[in-house]
């Protein structure tokens, strides 16, 4: 072979090797089939109420149908814009067994209800559903989603799979799973048995017994020259505060942290690993736990209460106030009947309503 | 010479192994947004800081923006620094303070020290809450970013905060493709790492927040320094505070659409890393101090990303050196093992970074621009080695830090 030939092949074919991967990059940057930004959500702040604004918005469109409806008592049915079918109900109870009877149990179609809506047990609804007024749902119900301008209750061991949201106060039965966003404009009561993953009301009661605490607010510490003031106090390694003792001012451990029964802190907490809340006390900042943690009864927390795994609240507990409502986070959470929260609760694994020990 | 090979080799292999800790981790470990879900909360008082330094094509969408901004509006007082601005400027932040009575205080700074340390630290006058969050003027922040960036603060523990930033004009040209590359797996792989291990996420100084009282015991806003955000980092780690990274806290930013502004942007923060490297690895490292062990090594580590452009460049000098000049054999097989290891997984390590970066992203075809991550490699390891000469240089000279402001690209709002 002529080595010069020799040589610009193997010039040749290294560049070509070179090249190679270049090939499909070079199509990429020519073509820009992948070159947007990455798409960040910029007009919401991931509020709860979002699918159900979303819901409302998308159902303008049956406005009138739902008021022809419900002043003459009949139902409609039709198919809306992006193909969905609909059932706009006059009157709430016994329209919906025509579909449910057509398709072995599973309702396939949007239910708009213009009046109070009621439906019966042992049901799988596959679209939203809708009511103008109450809605009442029979025991073991399936629902993709659901919105109640007014009042909402969920039969024993029904499950929601998307969300949930009512206009009044909504209340869950024994052993429903709500595996979505739950929220409500006025209460939540959830009982004992239920599962969730993201509450939100201005206030939420676990169990039918759940009461404010009936002790007011701290008062607010006596104003102390800054200088004087302990700022934050880092400690290293495990810590309690006594039974009964106050303490002022911002605390981070840097190992277990125990704060005694009837304590008050005068600032926020963080432990590096479990912290452990006996009865009684009261917290005036946010508690913060890299591990576990566990709020004893009739405690009294104002700010935001986070643990990097897992919360167990027992019963008589308050999580935030009326005027100052708070978040309760965890992987998982464990909520005793009684526990009373002002805000929201999230559980990004699990959450459970436990009768109370 | 040959063990000054094995020496950079070996530091070498030690990020290596840090780049594919961190992925694995991103991948495969449990990740950790503790402050993420708090939707619901008594909000503080906020300070958002805007730094603006000539910025009459951005400084008008980023005010818009956080005019929008899903948090109540009594509780959080937007100040644009306006940094001795020759442009339009001051006229824009004038406009947005009228339509926005009280929601808006600007600060004008007409004479001073250059420099956004500088700047801040005379805004500071104007700040009286305990939760400061800072901007950079180009960034356009989304409605829900002001309670991202605030809701760690609840946490006593942490004194900075830091959020993700994203191109915003990704598709203009190659530089900001590559550079969006870059971002992905700086912040989607790297920093969420160094999150999820309990490390030291880097504050950023954009995007990004501080506790005021944290602020006021570290001694405030150091305006001797290039990057006053790495420095922001290692002085809060060495008082017993946290900077935590937010990967949810998202927020575009315009990158730089041309080369040459890219290399100036990477040079100032070069010499800014390693002016910060010389004042706290020692102290870091060996220092009386509360960061654990292993915050104490990955700070150290980090402190050292931008010395090792011209490290590596070292390396490639050395081993020509030493197969020129011939090795003995025993080293020549411990070489060329060495060697090919590292060619075989080593220098893959920042790719597969980024490439499960893009794939966390949920993005497919932009993978297929990773080999031209090889030009954007080689002008770093030449930027930032000049970087590191030239500050040597100057250090000699006794010559002060300059700080140049990155050129902005964005067609002025009409």
């Amino acid at each position: 072979m002529n080595p010069y030939l020799a040589v610009v092949a193997l010039l040749f074919l290294t560049g070509a090797l070179f090249l190679l991967p270049l090939l499909p990059a070079m199509l990429e940057l020519r073509r820009k089939a992948d070159a947007l930004p990455l798409s960040l959500i910029q007009h919401h702040a991931g509020e709860i109420r979002y699918f159900a604004d979303s819901f409302r918005a998308y159902l303008q469109p049956l406005g009138p149908t739902l008021q022809e409806c419900g002043a003459s008592g009949r139902n409609a049915s039709g198919v809306m814009p992006d193909g969905t079918n609909y059932l706009v109900l006059g009157s709430g109870s016994e329209a919906v067994v025509l579909p449910l009877q057509q398709q072995d149990g599973i309702c396939p179609v949007l239910i708009a209800s213009a009046t109070d809506l009621s439906l019966s047990k042992d049901s799988c609804f596959s679209k939203d559903i809708y009511s103008s007024g109450r809605f009442i749902g029979g025991d073991n119900n399936h629902y993709r989603a659901l919105l109640a301008e007014k009042e909402a209750y969920l039969g024993k061991t029904s499950s929601v799979m998307r969300w949930v949201h009512a206009g009044g106060e909504l209340s869950a039965d024994s052993g429903c799973k709500l595996a979505a966003r739950v929220s409500s404009d006025s209460r939540i009561r959830l009982a004992p048995g239920c599962s969730f993953q993201r509450l939100n009301a201005p206030r939420i009661e676990f169990g039918q017994q759940a009461a404010e605490n009936p002790t007011q607010p701290l008062s607010p510490v006596p104003e102390i020259p800054l200088s004087m003031k302990p700022q934050r106090v880092v400690h290293d390694g495990d810590f309690e505060i006594r039974c009964g003792a106050a303490f002022c001012g911002d605390l981070v451990v840097r190992g277990k942290l125990r704060v005694g029964s009837g304590a008050r802190v005068y600032g926020s907490v963080k432990s590096q690993k479990d912290m452990v809340l006996g009865s009684g006390a009261r917290v005036e900042g946010s508690l913060v736990s890299g591990g576990k943690l566990f709020i004893g009864a009739s405690c009294l927390i104002h700010g935001p209460v986070i643990a990097e795994r897992e919360v167990h609240v027992q019963t008589g507990t308050q999580c935030g106030h009326p005027e100052t409502p708070t978040t309760v986070s965890a992987l998982r959470i464990e909520a005793e009947e009684g526990v009373l929260v002002f805000g929201s609760l999230w559980a990004r694994e699990h959450g459970k309503v436990v009768a109370r020990a | 010479m040959i063990y000054v090979l094995y020496l950079i080799v070996a530091v070498i292999c030690v990020y290596t192994v840090r780049h594919y800790g961190f992925t694995l981790n991103r991948l495969f470990g449990f990740q950790r947004h503790p402050y993420i879900d708090i939707d619901t909360a008594d909000w503080p008082r906020v300070t958002v800081l805007v730094a603006a330094h000539n910025e009459e094509k951005v400084i008008a969408s980023i005010l818009a923006a956080l005019m929008e901004a899903k948090y109540p509006a009594e509780r959080m007082l937007v100040v644009p620094v306006n940094d001795r601005s020759t442009d339009n400027t001051r006229q824009i932040i004038d406009e947005f303070v009228e339509l926005y009575p009280g929601r808006i205080r600007p600060f004008h700074r007409t004479q001073g020290k250059a420099g956004k340390a500088a700047a801040l630290k005379d805004a500071m006058e104007l700040v009286d809450t305990e939760v400061i969050l800072i901007f950079d003027a180009d960034y356009i922040p989304g409605a829900g970013i002001i309670k991202q960036l605030t809701a760690p603060f609840f946490d006593p523990e942490v004194g900075g905060v830091m959020g993700r930033v994203v191109p915003v004009n990704v598709g203009t040209n190659l530089l900001t493709r590559l550079l969006d590359l870059e971002r992905a797996g700086g912040y989607q792989v790297d920093q969420q790492a160094r999150m999820n291990l309990r490390l030291v996420p880097q504050h950023g100084g954009t995007v990004a927040g501080v506790r005021r009282s944290a602020l006021r015991e570290i001694g405030g806003w150091n305006d001797n320094t290039l990057t006053e955000d790495t420095d922001l980092t290692y002085r809060l780690l060495l008082c017993g505070w946290k900077t935590v990274y937010q990967n949810r806290s998202e927020c575009y930013e315009e990158v730089p659409e041309t080369w040459q502004v890219r290399v100036k942007q990477i040079m100032r923060w070069a010499k800014g890393h390693n002016q910060a490297m010389a004042t706290y690895a020692l102290p870091l490292l060996v220092g009386k101090h509360r960061a654990t062990l292993r915050e104490r090594l990955d700070g150290a580590l980090l402190l050292g990303v931008y010395i090792m452009g011209p490290i590596t460049l070292l390396g490639w000098i050395v081993a020509l050196a030493v197969f020129y000049q011939g090795v003995a054999q025993l080293h020549g097989v411990l070489a060329l093992l060495s060697i090919t290891a590292y060619a075989a997984i080593g220098n893959l390590a920042a790719f597969f970074e980024i490439a499960a970066a893009v794939r966390l992203d949920s993005h497919r075809k932009r993978l297929n621009l990773l080999p031209f991550l090889i030009l954007g490699f080689t002008v770093s390891i030449f930027s930032v080695s000049h970087a590191a000469i030239s500050q040597l240089i100057d250090l000699a000279r006794g010559a002060e830090l300059r700080w140049d402001k990155t050129e902005r690209f964005r067609k002025a709002a009409s």
